[in-house]
């Protein structure tokens, strides 16, 4: 064989070994999305959303504790994560910009996000619900808040430090004080950065099911306590799935189809903004 | 260094400046040298050799960045802006600056101009347009901005959004304003405006212009000032420089033997 010939055979065979290993793994990743839409589909239901749970063996009743449970821990997620995230990240990218203390900042959260959710679900379950006694809403809240705030952090961060600093100069040169720089200049700058961060964070936290088994646990009645056990999609998924009714089968399929549908749609709205700033 | 007589108003004079960065790179050496009230003057030397540092003392943009330190004074209107007790944010407000590359902010051209104004507590809507619009027609961008007040500054061209920062400068009536290379990063038809530009500006302001571009110093400025390795070389009246500079150095730089 030729030396051309060679360089051709090497890279059919790159080529095929890659595009075998794309294949096999969107064929997974097809096979479970397009298994969870067309169970999902069909177990799809008004009821699902505005009735309660029944008792096991009794037809109909829906998941409307799970949705807002859901809903109400992520929200609450959000706003605990977020702030803290973001004024995280804003210390990092400006006034300890360069020191040492930004770098080991940097450094452990980049860890944080790599730590297991059932770890931070058994430590929050050690500081917020062994000392008052039962599951509740608001240790779930928290474990979600701590999972997002090194994903918000580290991408403020990121964002801050891509906005120029003449621009920054060009602010101090009017006699704008530092915090107005940030709020009203580099925020700006990074705002849909900053946002698709914040979107994906919350995509990231919406499907965690370990850190909320430890914490919120799960409730069979409609609560808006967030001091009481709330249940939530995901630990709903985890135990219907596991249970032996066909009607709890089909509701674990509708609501994983709704979560990850919801999922879809904020990392597709995260894309969009993305491409919308850089278009 | 050799001093010329020249006659107006001092607006700044420096005394004795030395600048060192990071508390190390001694940047700039015993800097003598006087400001004339609305002239131009221009700083020229080749890179590296302390003309933009010395124009960032003039707001004390250095101050942003840890360990930078200066020795000797800077009088501006009698008061040395180089004492700790000066209030930075107001000296800002009072010496704009307008830097190489245009650095529009991201947000619309209105609030890009009530920005400067805004931070000095104008409110009233009524005032705020009043006043932007002012500005814009006195960096002459007003014609190409007045339909598109509310887009974004970014959808205008870099000489637009050179003078549109220039008129943001302007809008907070300052003192003194400070030129950083502002022609280097546009056309030649953008650069004139901006030459233009200074050249009636500086019935209302002083400027202080940095500029690679000799040519460009010879037709704006009414002093120029030679630096050298961190040095001040030789400054006098723009005409008598170019035509009969003293020091053996300024004339081998705008003969352009070095540089």
């Amino acid at each position: 064989m030729t030396r051309a010939q060679m360089r051709k055979t090497e890279g059919r065979v790159a080529l095929t070994l890659s595009t075998l290993a794309a294949a096999l793994g969107l064929f997974w990743l097809v096979f479970i999305l397009g298994d969870v839409l067309v169970h999902g589909i069909k177990a799809l239901n008004l009821s699902l959303f505005i009735n309660d749970p029944v008792p096991p063996g009794v037809e109909g009743g829906g998941l409307r504790n799970a949705f807002i449970g859901q809903l109400i821990i992520t929200l609450c997620a959000t706003l605990i994560g977020v702030p803290v995230g973001v004024l995280g990240g804003t210390f990092l990218a400006e006034y300890a910009r360069g020191r040492k203390i930004a770098r080991i900042i940097s450094i452990l959260s980049d860890i944080m996000v790599s730590v297991p959710s059932i770890v931070i679900g058994t430590f929050i379950y050690a500081i917020l619900v062994k000392p008052v006694g039962h599951f509740n809403g608001w240790a779930g809240a928290v474990a979600l808040a701590i999972i997002m705030i090194p994903v918000v952090l580290r991408t403020t961060e990121d964002m801050l430090s891509l906005v120029s600093w003449t621009l920054r100069e060009a602010a101090f040169a009017l006699g704008a004080p530092y915090y107005k720089v940030i709020l009203q200049v580099v925020y700006r700058g990074a705002a849909t950065g900053i946002l698709t961060g914040i979107l994906l964070s919350i995509a990231r936290v919406a499907g965690e099911t370990a850190p909320l088994l430890f914490t919120a646990f799960n409730n069979s009645f409609f609560t808006l306590d967030m001091s009481q056990p709330m249940s939530s999609l995901t630990v709903t998924i985890f135990q219907y799935a596991m249970g032996p009714y066909e009607n709890w089968h089909a509701q674990a399929w509708a609501a994983a189809f709704v979560i990850t549908i919801f999922v879809l749609i904020l990392t597709i709205l995260g894309r969009l903004i993305i491409k919308w700033r850089y278009r | 260094m050799e001093v010329q007589i020249v006659v107006g108003t001092v607006e700044i004079e420096v005394r004795d400046l030395d600048f060192y960065y990071a508390g190390a790179i001694h940047a700039l050496k015993k800097i003598n040298l006087a400001v004339y009230k609305n002239a131009v003057t221009a700083l020229i030397g080749p890179s590296g050799c302390g003309k933009t540092t010395l124009l960032r003392c003039f707001n004390r943009l250095h101050d942003l960045y840890p360990k930078n330190r200066y020795e000797g004074e800077i009088l501006f209107k009698d008061e040395n802006i180089l004492s700790n007790g000066t209030d930075l944010i107001d000296l800002r407000s009072r010496v704009g600056m307008v830097f190489q590359k245009p650095t529009p902010f991201p947000m619309s051209i209105f609030d890009n101009i009530a920005y400067g104004l805004k931070l000095k507590g104008i409110k009233k809507r009524s005032d705020l347009s009043e006043k932007v619009e002012r500005a814009l027609r006195h960096a002459a961008v007003w014609d190409e901005t007045k339909d598109k007040l509310n887009s974004s500054a970014y959808d205008l061209s870099g000489g637009q959004q050179q003078r549109l920062v220039i008129a943001r400068a302007l809008a907070v009536n300052p003192e003194v304003l400070l030129f950083d290379e502002p022609t280097s990063a546009l056309d030649p038809i953008s650069a004139a405006k901006i030459e233009e530009l200074a050249e009636t500006l500086k019935k209302e302001v002083t400027i202080i212009i940095v500029t690679h571009n000799l040519q460009q110093a010879a037709r704006i400025s009414d002093f120029t000032a030679f630096m050298y390795l961190g040095e001040l070389v030789e400054f006098g009246d723009t005409d008598s420089i170019f035509v009969n500079p003293q020091n053996k150095l300024t004339e081998e730089y705008i003969t352009g033997r070095f540089g």
